[in-house]
Parts: C-alpha cells; sequence; structure tokens
C-alpha cells in the first residue's frame, strides 16, 4: 500500500508528474465578484453511460420534472439533485441528430463534438475548445479522469466506445483519460520526500534541462522527415512544450488549495479488463465493490485541480459506453449494459442505477459550491455538462438527452427547467454553441453546420 | 511479367445497410501522403523485377508491448514501466497502427514520468551503476573530474547507441555529456547520470523508429542495416535489436534479402519470438479479458475468474505449441482434434484422466470440438453478459478471422435497431428471429447470424449444451462467401478453416500487425506476395513471418522527401 508523507512544506505538483516543494505561501485571493456580463471561468463534463429511463415502458418518463421554468419537480431521478437544484437548469427536449454512426460510438463522439463519426470523431470537442481559450497557460490544460473504463471489447485500446474528448487540433485525436487514483494523486498533488524538499529549484532545473535538451532533438529531428512524420512529431513537441510551460506553472496551497483527502484504493484495479499484455493471473473480485470511493476521490481531485487552478477544464466518465461493469452496492449484480438492453430493458434497475449518478453528480456540485473564490463559489464561475451518450437505452433513441447544466459561468442561470421538445432547432449542436459563447467565444456554429441552427436560447 | 490478380484480402460484403465506414478501425488510409504513389496511378504490376512497390512506411512509434521489452534489454529494467501509458488507440486492432499514435497529454507527461523511474532504478545503487557501465560504480567523491568524465563519455556512447539503435552522428554524444555536465554542478554523480538516461528515453530517437533509408545501386531506398536490424528485431522480437543484429547491420549483412532471411530464421527459432506470437494473438482473439469476464454464479457454477484465466492459458499453449513445435499450420490449428488442458480446466470441460496443473496435450471430442475457434476461451470471450449473443459472436468470426466488413447499421436502419427481448424465445435463434425475417436487417444479418447460431451449443461461459431452457437447440448455419450450410459449430470451423478467405485472411492480418499499418491499395502486391506464399506453404504460419521479411513492404522503402 501506498504510504503517503506529507510535510507542511509539502504542495502541489503541477502537470509532468514534477513534484516540487516551495515554501508555504499566503492566499492571494482575487477577490473578485462573479458578474454576470463575465465569460465562465472552468468547464466540467460528466459522462454516464446508457442515458437515463426516458420512458418505462410504461409511457412514463422517469427523469423530466414536472412544472414550468421557473416553479417546477424534479424527478425521481434527479430528486438526490434538489438541495443544488437552485443552481441547475435542467434542458430537456434535445436531440443528438449529429451523433451518425454506431449506435453507442456515434453518441459517445457526437456529445461533445456535435460531429458525426468516422472512426472517431471528426472535430474538437467542446472541451477542448474551452481548454484553448481558458486554461493554456494552466500546468494542464485540461484534465480528463475516468472511473472503471474500457470494460468491455475494447480490451485495453482507446476505442470510439470508450471516447469522449477530442484533441482541439487538425486531426482530432482521441483522448484518454486517466484511469489510476493513485498516479493521479501523485501526479496532480504529490509530494517530495522532506529531505529533498530544499532542493526544489534544482530540481526544477534539471527537468528543464532535460526537456530543454528533448525539445531541441524533436525539433532537428522533424527537420529531416518528410511532411507526414515531421507532423508527427511537431505533434509530440507540443505536448512536450506543454511539460515545459508546466515547470513555470507551480501550484501554491492557499487557504482553498489544499490536498484531497487522501483515499486507499488499493482494492481498485484502474486496469481491469485493460491490460492485453497481462498474463490472465488478475483475479478481480473488488474493482466493482470499490466504485463509489473511488468516484468520489476522484470527484474530490477534480474540485481540487479547479480550486488549484491546476487546470480549469475538467471531464469525469462514469464507465464507458458498454458499461460492463456490476453494482454490487445497488445489489445489481449483472452489468449495467445487461440492464439497458442485453438482458431486455430494465427500467428499475436502469433508475436505480441513473438515480446514483444523480446522487454523484449532487456531491460534486455541492463540493464546487462549498469553495469560496472570493465572494462566490468555485461552481457559480464555472459550467457543469451532464450527459450521455444516448437517452433511452432500450432503442438508443437520441432524442430528449438527458442533459444538465450547472453552475453560473458567463451568466447561466439555474434554477430552471428549459424544455425544447416544441422548438423546430433542437439539436444538441445548438446547445454546444451556446455553452461555448458562455465562455465568451462567439461563434454561432459548431460541430457538423448540417447540424446547428445557433446557439440555443435561454441559457442566461 | 506477370499480372497478379489483386483484391482478394478485405471484402467488403455487400448489404443494404453498407455506407463505406468500416466501424473501429482508424483511418490513415490515404495513399497521398509520406510516401510511393504506387497504385494511385492505376493497377500496379507486382514482380516486376525493375520496379518495387513498398506501400506507405510511416513513423511508428514503441508500443506500451514495445516499451518495456526495450528497457528490460536495455538496461535490465523488468518492471513493465509502460503499463502506465495510456491505451493506444485501436487503429489496425493490435495497438502498433503508425497513423493511429497521436501524443496526448497525459502521454508525454507519462513519458517523462517513466523515464524518470526508470533512470532512477538505474542509478540507485553501485550495483545498479556498475551495470550501466563497470566505470560508473567507481566513482566516487573523491574521483577527479576527467576520470568522472571519461566515464560518463563511455556510458553515453554506448547507452545512447543501443538506446537510439543506430551509430550516433557527431555531436550526438557530447550533447549528452554537456546535459549530464550542466546536472552535474548541481546536483550527485548517480543524478547526473539519471539525466541522461531521463533525456534519452523521452527522445524520439528511442521512442520512435526513424527510417531515413539509403538508395542502393538500382536506384531503390531501402532500410539501412541498422534500421533493418530495428525492423527484424521488433517484428519479430517486440525489442531492440540484439549484438547480433547490431553486428550484422554493422557488417552490410542486412542490405541483401538473404541476409535478412537469415536473421529472420535465427530470431524465429530464439525463445524470444514467442511473447510476439502470444501478443499478436491476444489481440487477434477475444482471450484478453477472460481472467474478467463476469458470469452469473448460480447460472453458472462452475464457472470462476480463474477458470477464465486457464481458458486463455489454453489458447495461449496451443497455439504456442503447434506453431513452434507442432505442424504449425493454420487450417491444423484450425482443425485440431487436440488441444491443451491441466487438471482444473479438464474438469471443468468435464474431461476425466487429466490431473494436475501442467498443461498436457488432450484428445478432444470431436462431435463438440474441434480446434482454435471451437475453445472455450474464444467461444465465451465474445460473450459478454449471461446469455449469448449469436450476432457479436458470428461478427467475430465473419470479420476477424475472415477479413469480411460488416458495415454497422446508419441511418434509417440505425433507428430501428434494438437488442431482442431476451423473454421472446426460449432459443437464441427464436430471440434473433426478426433478423432473418425483416427485411431492414436480414441483408446484413444474414452474414453474421448463421454463423453465430452455428456456436449455439456453447454457453457463455464456453461450456457445451444440448439444450437451452428446455428447447433442443438448432445450431444449423452457414459460412457467407462460401455457400457452404452446416450443421453444428464442428462442421462450421471445417467449412471456415477450408475457405481460401479465412486463410487471406490470417495472412492479411499479420501483415497489418508486422508492418504496424492498415494496409491499404498500395499495398495490394505485398499481400498477393504474401498470400500466395501462404499458399505455396500449405498455410505454414512460421514461414509466413519469413515470408513478411521479404516483401516489398519490408525490404524497401517509399521514395522519401526528406
Amino acid at each position: 500500500m501506498k504510504k503517503l508523507r506529507l510535510s507542511r512544506r509539502a504542495v502541489l505538483r503541477g502537470a509532468g508528474g514534477i513534484a516540487i516543494a516551495l515554501p508555504w505561501l499566503e492566499i492571494m485571493g482575487s477577490g473578485r465578484e462573479a458578474n454576470a456580463a463575465d465569460p465562465a471561468q472552468r468547464f466540467v463534463t460528466v459522462y454516464t453511460p446508457g442515458g437515463s429511463v426516458i420512458d418505462n415502458g410504461a409511457g412514463e418518463n422517469r427523469w423530466r420534472p414536472t412544472g414550468t421554468e421557473t416553479e417546477f419537480t424534479l424527478s425521481s431521478i434527479l430528486a438526490p439533485l434538489e438541495a443544488i437544484k437552485h443552481k441547475l437548469l435542467v434542458v430537456d427536449g434535445l436531440s443528438m441528430y449529429s451523433a451518425v454512426g454506431e449506435q453507442h460510438q456515434a453518441g459517445i463522439i457526437a456529445w461533445l463534438t456535435g460531429t458525426t463519426q468516422n472512426n472517431y470523431a471528426q472535430g474538437p470537442s467542446i472541451d477542448q475548445v474551452i481548454a484553448t481559450r481558458i486554461s493554456s497557460e494552466n500546468a494542464m490544460k485540461s484534465l480528463q479522469m475516468a472511473v472503471r473504463w474500457g470494460t468491455g471489447k475494447s480490451h485495453g485500446l482507446l476505442h470510439p466506445i470508450n471516447a469522449a474528448n477530442y484533441e482541439d487540433n487538425a486531426t482530432f485525436d482521441p483522448i484518454p483519460p486517466r484511469l489510476d487514483p493513485q498516479a493521479m494523486f501523485d501526479d496532480l498533488f504529490g509530494t517530495l520526500d522532506p529531505n529533498n524538499a530544499d532542493d526544489a529549484i534544482a530540481r526544477i532545473a534539471r527537468k528543464k534541462s532535460i526537456l530543454d535538451f528533448v525539445d531541441r532533438r524533436y525539433v532537428t529531428l522533424s527537420q529531416q522527415l518528410g511532411s507526414y512524420d515531421r507532423q508527427k512529431l511537431e505533434q509530440h513537441l507540443t505536448k512536450i512544450r506543454e511539460l515545459e510551460n508546466a515547470l513555470d506553472e507551480m501550484v501554491v496551497p492557499t487557504a482553498t488549495c489544499h490536498l484531497p483527502e487522501y483515499v486507499d484504493t488499493s482494492d481498485y484495479n484502474p486496469t481491469t479488463g485493460l491490460e492485453s499484455a497481462d498474463d490472465g493471473t488478475i483475479v478481480d473480485t473488488s474493482t466493482d465493490e470499490a466504485i463509489p470511493k473511488v468516484g468520489k476521490f476522484m470527484i474530490d481531485m477534480l474540485v481540487m485541480a479547479l480550486v488549484c487552478d491546476i487546470t480549469r477544464v475538467a471531464s469525469l466518465q462514469w464507465s464507458d459506453t458498454e458499461a460492463k461493469h456490476t453494482f454490487p452496492w445497488l445489489g445489481l449484480s449483472e452489468h449495467h449494459h445487461f440492464y439497458q438492453h442485453d438482458g431486455n430493458f430494465r427500467p428499475t434497475e436502469c433508475e436505480q442505477i441513473a438515480v446514483w449518478y444523480s446522487q454523484q453528480h449532487a456531491y460534486l456540485l455541492q463540493e464546487m459550491d462549498a469553495v469560496d473564490m472570493g465572494g462566490h463559489t468555485l461552481l457559480d464561475e464555472s459550467v457543469v455538462f451532464f450527459g450521455s451518450e444516448l437517452a433511452q437505452p432500450p432503442t438508443h433513441s437520441k432524442d430528449n438527452m438527458p442533459f444538465l447544466l450547472a453552475g453560473g459561468g458567463g451568466g447561466l442561470r439555474g434554477g430552471r427547467f428549459l424544455r425544447h421538445a416544441d422548438l423546430a432547432d433542437r439539436s444538441h449542436n445548438n446547445l454546444l454553441v451556446a455553452i461555448l459563447n458562455l465562455f465568451g467565444d462567439e461563434r454561432t456554429t459548431f460541430g457538423d453546420p448540417a447540424y446547428c441552427t445557433g446557439p440555443l436560447a435561454g441559457l442566461t | 511479367m506477370v499480372r497478379v490478380r489483386l483484391g482478394l484480402g478485405a471484402l467488403v460484403l455487400g448489404c443494404a445497410c453498407y455506407s463505406g465506414a468500416g466501424g473501429q478501425g482508424d483511418g490513415g488510409d490515404d495513399g497521398s501522403e509520406g510516401g510511393s504513389d504506387a497504385g494511385d496511378t492505376g493497377e500496379p504490376i507486382c514482380g516486376d523485377p525493375d520496379a518495387v512497390f513498398p506501400g506507405r512506411a510511416p513513423l511508428r512509434r514503441l508500443t506500451r508491448f514495445e516499451y518495456n521489452n526495450t528497457v528490460r534489454d536495455l538496461l535490465g529494467d523488468d518492471t513493465l514501466p509502460a503499463n502506465a501509458f495510456p491505451s493506444e488507440e485501436i487503429g489496425n486492432g493490435f495497438g502498433n497502427d503508425a497513423d493511429a499514435q497521436s501524443v496526448s497529454s497525459l502521454l508525454a507527461e507519462q513519458y517523462a514520468a517513466v523515464a524518470e523511474d526508470v533512470a532512477n532504478r538505474a542509478t540507485i545503487s553501485t550495483t545498479a551503476l556498475s551495470a550501466l557501465t563497470p566505470c560508473a560504480g567507481e566513482i566516487v567523491d573523491t574521483t577527479d573530474p576527467a576520470t568522472e568524465e571519461a566515464c560518463v563519455r563511455t556510458f553515453v556512447e554506448g547507452f545512447a547507441m543501443r538506446a537510439y539503435r543506430r551509430p550516433l552522428e557527431p555531436g550526438e554524444a557530447d550533447a549528452l555529456v554537456e546535459l549530464q555536465q550542466a546536472i552535474r554542478a548541481e546536483s550527485t554523480f548517480p543524478v547526473s547520470l539519471a539525466a541522461v538516461i531521463e533525456a534519452v528515453l523521452q527522445s524520439a530517437d528511442f521512442l520512435y523508429r526513424v527510417e531515413h533509408g539509403v538508395v542502393d545501386d538500382a536506384g531503390r531506398r531501402r532500410p539501412n542495416g541498422y534500421e533493418m536490424a530495428t525492423r527484424l528485431s521488433y517484428f519479430l522480437w517486440g525489442t531492440m535489436p540484439d549484438d547480433e543484429l547490431f553486428a550484422a547491420a554493422g557488417s552490410g549483412e542486412l542490405v541483401t534479402d538473404e541476409g535478412v532471411l537469415a536473421q529472420a530464421s535465427r530470431m524465429l527459432d530464439d525463445e524470444r519470438a514467442r511473447p510476439v506470437v502470444r501478443h499478436f494473438f491476444d489481440n487477434l482473439l477475444p482471450i484478453s479479458g477472460l481472467s474478467q469476464l463476469e458470469r452469473d454464479p448460480v447460472r453458472y457454477p462452475t464457472y470462476t475468474a480463474a477458470i477464465g484465466a486457464l481458458m486463455r492459458q489454453e489458447t495461449q499453449t496451443f497455439l504456442e505449441r503447434e506453431i513452434f513445435e507442432g505442424p504449425g499450420t493454420w487450417s491444423a490449428i484450425l482443425t485440431a482434434p487436440y488441444s491443451y488442458m491441466n487438471g482444473p480446466l479438464a474438469q471443468y470441460y468435464g474431461i476425466t484422466g487429466v490431473e494436475g496443473d501442467e498443461f498436457q496435450k488432450v484428445d478432444l471430442d470431436t462431435t463438440q470440438r474441434l480446434g482454435l475457434l471451437l475453445q472455450a476461451g474464444v467461444v465465451a470471450g465474445t460473450i459478454h453478459s449471461n446469455e449469448t449473443n449469436p450476432v457479436v459472436r458470428g461478427s467475430f468470426l465473419v470479420q476477424k478471422m475472415m477479413c469480411n466488413v460488416i458495415p454497422l447499421p446508419t441511418g434509417d436502419v440505425l433507428a430501428e435497431v434494438k437488442p431482442p427481448d431476451p423473454d421472446s424465445g426460449a432459443t437464441a435463434r427464436e430471440r434473433y428471429s426478426q433478423h432473418s425475417s425483416d427485411p431492414a436487417c436480414t441483408p446484413c444479418h444474414q452474414l453474421m447470424d448463421p454463423v453465430g447460431l452455428a456456436l449455439e451449443n456453447y454457453d457463455p461461459v464456453g461450456l457445451w449444451r444440448d439444450t437451452e431452457n428446455g428447447v433442443t437447440i438448432d445450431a444449423s448455419g452457414s459460412v457467407p462467401g462460401t455457400n457452404t450450410t452446416v450443421d453444428g459449430p464442428v462442421e462450421l470451423v471445417t467449412a471456415i478453416a477450408g475457405a481460401p478467405q479465412t486463410h487471406a485472411c490470417f495472412a492479411r492480418n499479420w501483415s497489418n500487425f508486422a508492418y504496424g499499418r492498415t494496409l491499404d491499395a498500395n499495398d495490394d502486391c505485398t499481400l498477393a506476395h504474401i498470400e500466395q506464399a501462404f499458399v505455396d506453404s500449405e498455410y505454414d504460419v512460421r514461414s509466413l513471418l519469413l515470408e513478411l521479411t521479404q516483401t516489398d513492404a519490408f525490404l524497401y522503402l517509399p521514395e522519401g522527401e526528406g
């Protein structure tokens, strides 16, 4: 088991796995008040697999609230979000028309990119576009994390069935999420051996020398190659420069930025089913059982990564679209996909799972809302987008998507229930461009333009 | 001059829903970039002694498997550190597709973190330092700087050459020594040496397989000796060249086809070839997740994760013995009347007389089992729930074993796709009957379901069954593209083993893996060569592996820009 050593001088570290220690600094809060006219400051996406229960087989929508835009009652699935309802914007009635391709794959690809499937996505995901805009100078441009990911036939590979985030570059490469909570803790918040704490400056200098050497070597070599290969090395070099940049973006503790509570997750194997080179000796009985604990730990780290300004854009994936894991803590011994449709549609079990995801989401939002950023909360300056790759499991329908927004960033107004069922322009691409607008990006279309008629009205 | 008929390899089966989208493979078959124009200007004339058609040769990066092996051989680090890297993209299905190797922020970060860890371990003690180079273990505080620098230079020259898999260019060693000196000014000797290792392990020269090539007397561009040694070692061993390959590279032995073949033969006879073959099949067959299959213990009480692991071991052992010690032909592998089991696995199958934990050869009841594809792990590994799914099982055989591309449903058909109600029939055939009656489903599903339905005698944990829910299973089916109807799994795999398409597909899969690409139209000559050679060898797997080193794609490089 990992033995964590902390000292008062221990500090957080930036990207690149580079731990440094610096003297404890006092908070230098901006004291800035949130202002409706300000662009949003942080963006979080949360993915859950298999949609919700839009029709339980008896014609009941178990997800949709009832009531008017401002006077509404949350459904049984959304009920766990009651305490944070005033900062929640329920966006009902949208369709993912751009999800063209394999049913689950096209759904997770289109969710944040608004593009149709051609193996992977054909455009960047909005989180990456936003990261380019607001997070390029941070230690990490963006942070992707996933719980119980790569559960099925993707066996070990980054597959269109499990990839939600796509680079904001020329080739829209799929982005692999971080899976190992222990490595995540070390990489984001690792500490130095107190004995070495005094040579932080030397260590940074050493890292810089090494990366500088590596950087120069990529430049030299890429110049000797043809255009296709050169482009590859240049793309790699871009990432090396992110690491170099991170060395200048050290994170220091403040009153609000501190180490998340450490959680022992030695009973959780983040690569169950993933490591195709394993020799088959892994016998995994406890990983599924540990999911709630791991999920909470990841949320704590995600929130702290934002608080500490390690990054401004984060994504959390609850499993992949296959969702081939069980829910022993709910008494559900089959995997989620089984309840969705492999074992016929089981609305009761699907609802149970959806309720549990709502509980976890409520925890995330409440944690974000508990952080004072100087007169307003972290949630107030953020936009949190909760979604899935489809709406209704047995049909794979992508109408009436169970989308939630939360936060107050960019003037987003919560405490409301928006229904777009009657609108002609209910393509979810319109929501994507409207979210971009909250961040000060003024474009009027996003993703495949064939599925976008302009920003969705009513968010602010 | 012989005009070879081309295009047997990947066959897109026509069905109404065909959209042109291949599904899961990554793109990158854009022949216009970085390579030869062969094939773009019409059908190449294969076999022309004056022309070569190497196809594309994009820059390849080490996979996790290769990185692990390489640091083991370079530094003795057997901790499998690359398992910390994020997953590869799906690409050609083997994780080594050069066109599907983008670098994420996480990967770059992990390259740095892993390099730091590996470098740390390599310099952690006097013993470790001595292993790097003997003089390094003798450096102490009082060593004079000139002696220390000489030692650093000795280390750098040997280490970087092996890490880059080529002789160093002028100035390269100097730059590394300079780096070491700069770090040394601020830290200890071991820390400064670690910095060299850390830098080298992140360099493109280490992580990528750079091929500049040389032009031969006939004006053709070939990998130079070191580049060829690297091609050979990563293809057949999944790691860096050994001393003998380096020597062959330096002596000019690898600029002839015969020299390449001689080394390939030596390497294939070596134990080190076995992990690569295992790695290939772990990616080709649905067996890598067997130890993590989740099954209802009430319905399948004898199945456990430990049994899943044994199933995988059965398939791996069988393939290894067949290929390296047995008849070694793909047709024999597909129709072998025996397998390898230990006591617990045999008991699981209901076979008596097998004792102990050692795997041993076991004769099969050939009315129920025959060859690789009916092994419990292979028929269980495609199933992801407590019910069998003939579509997924059939799709695996049709697409992965026969290279028939079945397009994904799209558009109007997509909206109608709905998995069957598990209570809609006692048997899978009843539950999936809409596929054979509904005109929206039939065009595509007639290409998969009849294959999967012929496997219905195996339950979701790979065991034989005659009935499902009390109803006798009808395991009749057919093999698409062959006009063959079959009754039951044994007839099915016999028919599959007899189909030329199956063997062409196996050759294509090995080619994609060996060349680290998804072969495209520019590779038709290479594929034709390989498929024909495979037929001529009566489907001998070892011959196929050797032949893969004798193609234009392996021996030559496309005309380069750089």
